[in-house]
């Protein structure tokens, strides 16, 4: 399946794109999203260490599984105020 | 009692405190603390024109106020409100205000100071650097090797 991941901010500079696509098994979890993400997206590879994934607005558990239709969020590097 | 929580996000720099009731010291305590972020003038001694700030809305109003709640609880505090721009704000302008509300100032600096250094680690809310030098057809935030993830205020 492909996930859109939406990006902002640094990450969204990085990337040139306010979201990129990944290409991944069906129902992923947020691990192997971002394990993915950082493979076919290496301008973003070095930032996701500090970077969690949202789904649904939510900052997803790592084991959880990502389903077709999420809204899916790479949230890194956060530094309002 | 719970405390209360306002959390506002507003497209410009930040109007004066609103003066509100509800962050006036009405609550029977003898605190009230205001904190603003401003936008510096320097980053990384290169000269700012603005910052860019981003949110992820709805998620970003959620976690304030979770935030928010979750402060208030920790440090028994009466009140927490927070505005925070998005959008461009100029140097010198006010892109985040805190007011907490208190019995007394020990804890309400302490729920200021775990409020601020929680929300700049969790919060999804974003700055760019609009460069002073930047090209003036363009509105500055650059795409060039130096993202900011330093705070602003």
């Amino acid at each position: 399946m492909t996930v859109r991941v939406l990006l902002f901010g640094p990450q969204a500079a990085l990337a040139g794109a306010s979201a990129v696509d990944v290409t991944v098994a069906d129902a992923p979890t947020p691990t192997g999203l971002l394990a993915a993400l950082s493979t076919q997206h290496p301008s973003l590879a070095d930032s996701l260490g500090a970077s969690r994934l949202a789904v649904n607005h939510e900052f997803a558990d790592p084991a959880s599984a990502i389903q077709p239709g999420d809204e899916v969020a790479l949230i890194g590097m956060v530094s309002g105020g | 009692m719970n405390a209360q929580v306002t959390v506002s996000l507003r497209s410009s720099p930040l109007s004066p405190p609103s003066q509100q009731p509800s962050q006036r010291s009405s609550l029977g305590g003898g605190a009230r603390l205001v904190f603003e972020g401003v936008v510096r003038g320097q980053e990384a001694g290169r000269e700012l024109r603005a910052l860019a700030y981003q949110a992820y809305e709805p998620m970003t109003t959620r976690e304030l106020r979770r935030l928010a709640e979750e402060v208030a609880t920790a440090h028994g505090v009466l009140g927490v409100h927070v505005e925070h721009s998005v959008g461009t704000v100029p140097v010198g302008g006010v892109s985040f205000r805190l007011v907490i509300l208190g019995k007394h100032r020990a804890e309400a600096i302490a729920a200021c100071d775990a409020f601020i250094a929680r929300m700049k680690q969790h919060v999804p809310l974003w700055k760019l650097p609009v460069w002073a030098d930047a090209d003036a057809d363009s509105d500055g935030a650059s795409n060039d090797d130096r993202p900011s993830d330093q705070p602003g205020g």
